[in-house]
């Protein structure tokens, strides 16, 4: 079959309508840089989306749990031998995916024998400065979309994985008219982002909600999921970034929606 | 950065995966040769107390080869996470290399597990570490004699003090624990001050508890030239980390200099 081109086209295209189809419905996770660090927010059911990745490095993901595990633990160890055969500073989320994720997320979806990762992810990398934080959105066939790669200069202050593009791209419009000056007010948007993004992924919603419906979608929402976030801290007290955000502090944010 | 997954029995051990990269050695030296002349670097002397509010952990400063001082300014007093904290005695060479993968194991371990590992795992970790390092031992270089403590917050007891012998045996601490060249010195002072001092060790503040590890590593370096002791002229004070509820800090140095101060006085 792939030794005539048109075949391996085709299949390459049927392939990623049967992915884009299985990542649809998936719950969006929102980054977004603050002053104190990186706040990385989804709503979930019963199983974990955010993790832990090295010192410095988060990651979220949307997909088929198995994937996204193998993923996770790859890059775990990816981060694990390098810093500990240099130093936690070598480990850099840009080299991981630039040079190990994207070309093995490629390789698996091209290769049409075997299985294609079904998984879309977000890692988040926290800077000395805000200038210097990095979010990088991975997808299934090794596309790769950076907040930030060239010069180490920020162009985005966010990064975002949805269900489809156009949950994306109004999460993203959403995020470039908003700043975060603190963590409360950084859950505050990224709440308001996830219900965006979550909302025009529904096919029968082509335009952003305004806040009215927002709020009475949002209030809908939490009666069915639950709220994960995690934040890296920029100036913690130890090396490691990662740290869960407390109930009673998201709690606050999702206090418009809970009555 | 090679990107594949290491295929080990328990996904969850960072040695194994250390291992099969080819990142540690499997079996540490398995050459027939010995020692011979040959004057390795050595670090003493450490100890562990439990006191009031936790654990205090405090090593001199001292590194020596044969009788030549290497170092004056060593740190044996290693922060392994959050709540745990390795003390080294013997070859810094291998023992840094232990801190450094037990270290990455108790991280890997939680980031790929999503949970805290048990305490009694981690002092295992140590354990086989020392296991591994026999054909070393044997050969006559390379002897680590650690402690290793910890703080357990959802214990009733929650300081835990562990040492060990060179083999990887290993032994929890009622209250105290030494090690290194002026270990029986310092186990003598800790003893007395528990035994026949004004409170028990546990019943001390965190001043207190200072006062008594600078006094017993004093003591120690009168009669042991592998101990640095405490350098007032030059200013080279020992490090001293204690580990309570809140996790672990360092003592900084402005503060073991007026204790010690006051203390002499």
């Amino acid at each position: 079959m792939i030794d005539e081109p048109y075949r391996w086209v085709e299949a390459i295209a049927n392939r990623r309508e049967y992915i884009e189809t299985e990542l649809a419905n998936g719950s969006p996770t929102i980054g977004i840089s603050y002053p104190e660090g990186q706040l990385l927010l989804t709503f979930g059911r019963d199983r974990r989306k955010i993790f832990e990745i090295y010192d410095r490095i988060a990651m979220g993901g949307i997909g088929h749990p198995g994937d996204i595990e193998r993923l996770r633990m790859l890059a775990i160890e990816l981060a694990s031998t390098e810093g500990f055969t240099r130093s936690s500073a070598d480990v850099s989320l840009r080299r991981m995916a630039t040079y190990s994720f994207s070309p093995t997320l490629k390789q698996a979806f091209e290769q049409i024998y075997g299985a294609p990762y079904l998984a879309r992810l977000l890692f988040a990398e926290i800077g000395q400065s805000p200038e210097e934080d990095l979010f990088v959105r991975l997808d299934y066939d090794g596309a790769m979309a950076a907040s930030a790669m060239v010069g180490r200069k920020r162009r985005e202050a966010f990064g975002v994985i949805a269900g489809t593009r156009r949950s994306l791209e109004q999460a993203e419009t959403f995020l470039r008219s908003v700043k975060a000056g603190s963590l409360q007010e950084a859950l505050e948007v990224a709440v308001k982002a996830w219900g965006i993004a979550r909302y025009t992924s529904d096919e029968d919603h082509h335009d952003a909600p305004d806040s009215a419906v927002l709020h009475d979608f949002l209030k809908e929402q939490l009666r069915e999921y639950v709220v994960e976030a995690a934040i890296l801290e920029r100036n913690g007290r130890s090396n490691v970034a990662f740290a869960e955000v407390p109930e009673s502090e998201y709690e606050t944010a999702l206090s418009p929606y809970r009555q | 950065m090679e990107f594949r997954q290491s295929q080990s029995a328990i996904p969850s051990d960072f040695v194994a995966i250390l291992r099969q990269r080819g990142l540690i050695r499997g079996e540490w030296a398995q050459s027939t040769g010995s020692a011979g002349s040959f004057v390795e670097t050595q670090a003493t002397t450490i100890l562990a107390f439990k006191y009031g509010e936790g654990v205090l952990v405090a090593g001199d400063r001292r590194a020596t080869a044969g009788n030549i001082v290497m170092y004056d300014r060593a740190d044996k007093v290693i922060e392994i996470d959050r709540h745990s904290v390795m003390a080294i005695a013997g070859s810094p060479a291998a023992a840094w290399e232990m801190a450094r993968i037990l270290e990455h194991s108790f991280q890997f371990y939680r980031r790929s597990q999503l949970q805290e590992m048990s305490v009694e795992g981690k002092v295992r970790a140590l354990s086989k570490l020392l296991r591994d390092n026999l054909g070393m031992v044997i050969q006559g270089v390379g002897v680590v004699v650690p402690l290793f403590a910890t703080y357990e917050r959802q214990s009733s007891d929650p300081a835990k003090v562990f040492f060990y012998d060179a083999m990887g045996a290993q032994f929890e601490a009622a209250d105290f624990a030494a090690s290194g060249s002026g270990g029986p010195a310092v186990r003598s002072v800790l003893y007395y001050e528990n035994g026949w001092g004004k409170k028990l060790l546990r019943e001390r503040s965190g001043d207190e508890a200072i006062t008594i590890a600078l006094r017993a590593l004093d003591t120690a370096a009168e009669a042991d030239t592998a101990t640095g002791g405490v350098d007032h002229h030059g200013k080279i004070y020992p490090i001293i980390k204690v580990i309570t509820r809140d996790g672990i800090s360092t003592i900084e140095h402005e503060k073991i200099s007026s204790l010690y101060q006051s203390d002499l006085a």
